[in-house]
C-alpha cells in the first residue's frame, strides 16, 4: 500500500493550524515511526490516513485514491487506527466482543473471525481474558485490547498512537512481536512514539515532525546523528546513541554491544599507528 | 530526624480481588529524599502511590492491614483533605487528575487553592508562576478537555505543584510527554527536591531513575524485592527476572568490564558514560 501526503494543511475548527504543509510518501511493509514534540501534529497527521480527519488543504492519496473520495468507515477496512487513549476506543462488555465488533461490521466472514481471534488474542497476551470486561483490564492490557480489536479487522495498514507509554519490558516485547508479525504478514505498521530507544531498535525509518511540518525524515541511524536538529522538536537520540555522539563517534550507535565494538576497533586502530 | 513517610506492615487487597496487591511492606522515606519506585506493570507501584496519598483506604475500597504515616499523621485516621495540605499526587492517567468542574486551564490550576480558600491575588500569582514553570502559559484560557495528551499531563503536574506540597508523589506522570519535555518536568521535580521537597516517583525510564534517585525501591508481585542506592539495585543482573530493565549506561559499564576494557564502577548517567568512553578511545 502506498500513502502519499501532498502539501497537507489541517486547521481545526478552533482556528489552530496543526499541520502546515506536509509532504511525504510511505509505502511497502517496513515499519515507520513518527516522533516529535507534544502538539507537533503527529496524531493529526495519522488521523488523515483513514479520513478520521480531512485535509483543510492539500491531499492524502491511498494507492492513488484521495481519502476524501471515500468514508472513514470504508477506509477503516484498509487502514486501522489504534487510539492513544484506550478509553476513547473501548465500549463493549467483554474483550471477545471488542475483538469481534470490527470484523463483523466490516463484513469479514465468521469462519475467518473465528480463525483469527485466538491468534490475535495470543499476540496481545489476552488469550485467557476474552470474557473479561475491558474496564477490569489493567492500563496495559486495555492498550493491547485496542490493538487487537483493530488487528482483527485485518487492515493493510495499522497505525499505533503512542503504544509504548507506560509499558514495561514484557509489554515492549509484546509490541515488538506484534510489529514483526504485521510486517511478516505483509502489513504496513506506522507507530507514533516518544520512546526513542524503542524507535531506534525496531524501526528503520523515522519521520520527525515539528510545529506541523516535517523536521527530518530518514533512516534512524541518520536522523539520530543530528541531535541539534532533533532538539528543535524536543526529541533526543536514545541513551547509547547520545553516549556515542558525546564521545565524538561519527556514526549513530543504538546497542551497547555495538558501542563497545566501536571502542575496541578504535583502540586497535590506534595501537597500529 | 523522623521519617516523612513511614510504611509499617502495609498490605492491601482491592474489594473483589483475590490476591493482595501489596504484601506486608515496610519502609520509610526520609525528609528531602528522592525515592524511585520501579517494577513491572501490575507489581503494585500505583497501589502503593495511592496508599501514600491516603486514597487507600478512604477512596479505594478493600482490605488494608498495617499503617502509613505521613509527617506524623496516620492516613487511615485522617481525611484526604488534611493529607492534601502535605502531600501531592500526580496520577498516572492525567485525565484522572482533572476536576471536570472547570472550563479553563487557569481555573483548573487554581482549583486546589480555591478549595483551600487561598486569597484571590495570591491564587492568580501562583497560577501565573506555575503556568510558566510547566510551560502552559499559552493554554490558560483553553478548556482542559481540548488539550493534547501531553498538555493535559502538564496541567495535571501543575495542579499538584501549585499546592506546594512537602511530599510529592508522581505515578508515571510523563508517559505522554515528548523526550525533552519529560526531562524538563524532571528537572523541575529535581529542583523542588533540592529546595527540600520529598519526592516519591514511580517510573519506567531506568536511565532517569538512575540519574535522579537517592534510593530505588523495586516492587514485584506486591512485595519489595530491593531497596537500595541506584547503583546497588541496577548492577544486579537478576533484576530483569522481575520485568525491570537495566539502564543502558549500567549495561555499557558491564559490557566494558566483560571485554576487560574497564575495571571501575558502571556509569549511572550519560555524562559519566561519555567520560569513560572518551578515556578509552583517546588511549
Amino acid at each position: 500500500m502506498k500513502i502519499e501526503v501532498q502539501d497537507l494543511i489541517h486547521t481545526y475548527p478552533s482556528g489552530e493550524t496543526a499541520l502546515n504543509g506536509i509532504s511525504l510518501v510511505i509505502e511497502g511493509t517496513t515499519p515507520v515511526a513518527v516522533a516529535g514534540q507534544n502538539g507537533s501534529g503527529k496524531t493529526t497527521l495519522v488521523k488523515h490516513f483513514n479520513r478520521i480527519l480531512s485535509p483543510t488543504k492539500g491531499r492524502v492519496l491511498i494507492d492513488g485514491v484521495s481519502t476524501t473520495e471515500r468514508s472513514t468507515a470504508q477506509w477503516a477496512k484498509k487502514i486501522g487506527y489504534v487510539f492513544q487513549n484506550p478509553d476513547d476506543q473501548l465500549f463493549l462488555n467483554s474483550v471477545r466482543k471488542e475483538f469481534e465488533f470490527g470484523p463483523k461490521r466490516t463484513g469479514i466472514p465468521p469462519e475467518k473471525i473465528e480463525k483469527m481471534l485466538p491468534i490475535v488474542a495470543d499476540l496481545c497476551g489476552l488469550g485467557d481474558k476474552l470474557e473479561i470486561h475491558p474496564f477490569d483490564l489493567t492500563a496495559t492490557e486495555k492498550k493491547f485490547c485496542t490493538i487487537g480489536s483493530v488487528m482483527m479487522i485485518d487492515p493493510n495498514v495499522v497505525i499505533f498512537d503512542e503504544p509504548t507509554c507506560g509499558q514495561d519490558i514484557e509489554g515492549n516485547n509484546r509490541l515488538i512481536s506484534i510489529i514483526r508479525y504485521l510486517r511478516n504478514n505483509g502489513k504496513l505498521c506506522i507507530t507514533i512514539s516518544h520512546d526513542m530507544k524503542f524507535i531506534a531498535k525496531n524501526f528503520e525509518r523515522v519521520v520527525v515532525l515539528c510545529k506541523g511540518q516535517v523536521l527530518t525524515d530518514g533512516f534512524c541511524k541518520d536522523v539520530f546523528a543530528k541531535p541539534t536538529i532533533l532538539s528543535q522538536s524536543f526529541v533526543s537520540p536514545p541513551p547509547i546513541c547520545r553516549v556515542a555522539l558525546g564521545m565524538g563517534l561519527k556514526q549513530s550507535v543504538f546497542e551497547t554491544e555495538e558501542l563497545v565494538g566501536c571502542i575496541v576497533q578504535n583502540m586497535k586502530r590506534r595501537n597500529k599507528k | 530526624m523522623p521519617a516523612v513517610i513511614q510504611v509499617e506492615n502495609l498490605s492491601f487487597r482491592y474489594a473483589e480481588a483475590k490476591k493482595y496487591a501489596l504484601k506486608d511492606l515496610n519502609f520509610s522515606v526520609e525528609q528531602n529524599e528522592f525515592l524511585c519506585i520501579i517494577g513491572a506493570n501490575g507489581s503494585g507501584k500505583s497501589t502503593l502511590c495511592n496508599a501514600l496519598m491516603g486514597l487507600i483506604p478512604s477512596y479505594f475500597s478493600g482490605k488494608m492491614k498495617g499503617k502509613v504515616t505521613i509527617m506524623g499523621e496516620t492516613t487511615s485516621e485522617t481525611t484526604i483533605g488534611n493529607l492534601s495540605k502535605k502531600i501531592g499526587l500526580v496520577f498516572q492517567n492525567p485525565f484522572n487528575q482533572l476536576s471536570y468542574t472547570t472550563s479553563t486551564v487557569e481555573e483548573e490550576l487554581a482549583y486546589g487553592l480555591c478549595n483551600m480558600g487561598v486569597p484571590r491575588d495570591e491564587m492568580a500569582r501562583r497560577v501565573k508562576e506555575i503556568a510558566k514553570i510547566i510551560r502552559v502559559e499559552k493554554l490558560l484560557k483553553k478548556n482542559p478537555l481540548e488539550l493534547s495528551g501531553g498538555q493535559v499531563q502538564r496541567v495535571a503536574i501543575g495542579s499538584a505543584l501549585i499546592m506546594k506540597p512537602s511530599v510529592l508523589v508522581l505515578d508515571e506522570c510523563t508517559t505522554q510527554l515528548d523526550p525533552l519535555g519529560s526531562e524538563e518536568v524532571f528537572d523541575i521535580v529535581k529542583d523542588l527536591n533540592k529546595d527540600g521537597v520529598t519526592v516519591v516517583m514511580a517510573d519506567h525510564d531506568m536511565e532517569r531513575v538512575a540519574r535522579c534517585a537517592d534510593r530505588v525501591l523495586v516492587m514485584s508481585d506486591g512485595e519489595i524485592i530491593a531497596l537500595d542506592t541506584p547503583r546497588a539495585v541496577f548492577e544486579n543482573e537478576e533484576l530483569s527476572k522481575h520485568g525491570v530493565d537495566m539502564p543502558d549506561y549500567i549495561r555499557f559499564g558491564i559490557a566494558l568490564r566483560e571485554e576487560k576494557l574497564y575495571e571501575g564502577l558502571s556509569p549511572l548517567t550519560e555524562t559519566e558514560a561519555i567520560i569513560i568512553g572518551k578515556e578509552l578511545v583517546s588511549l
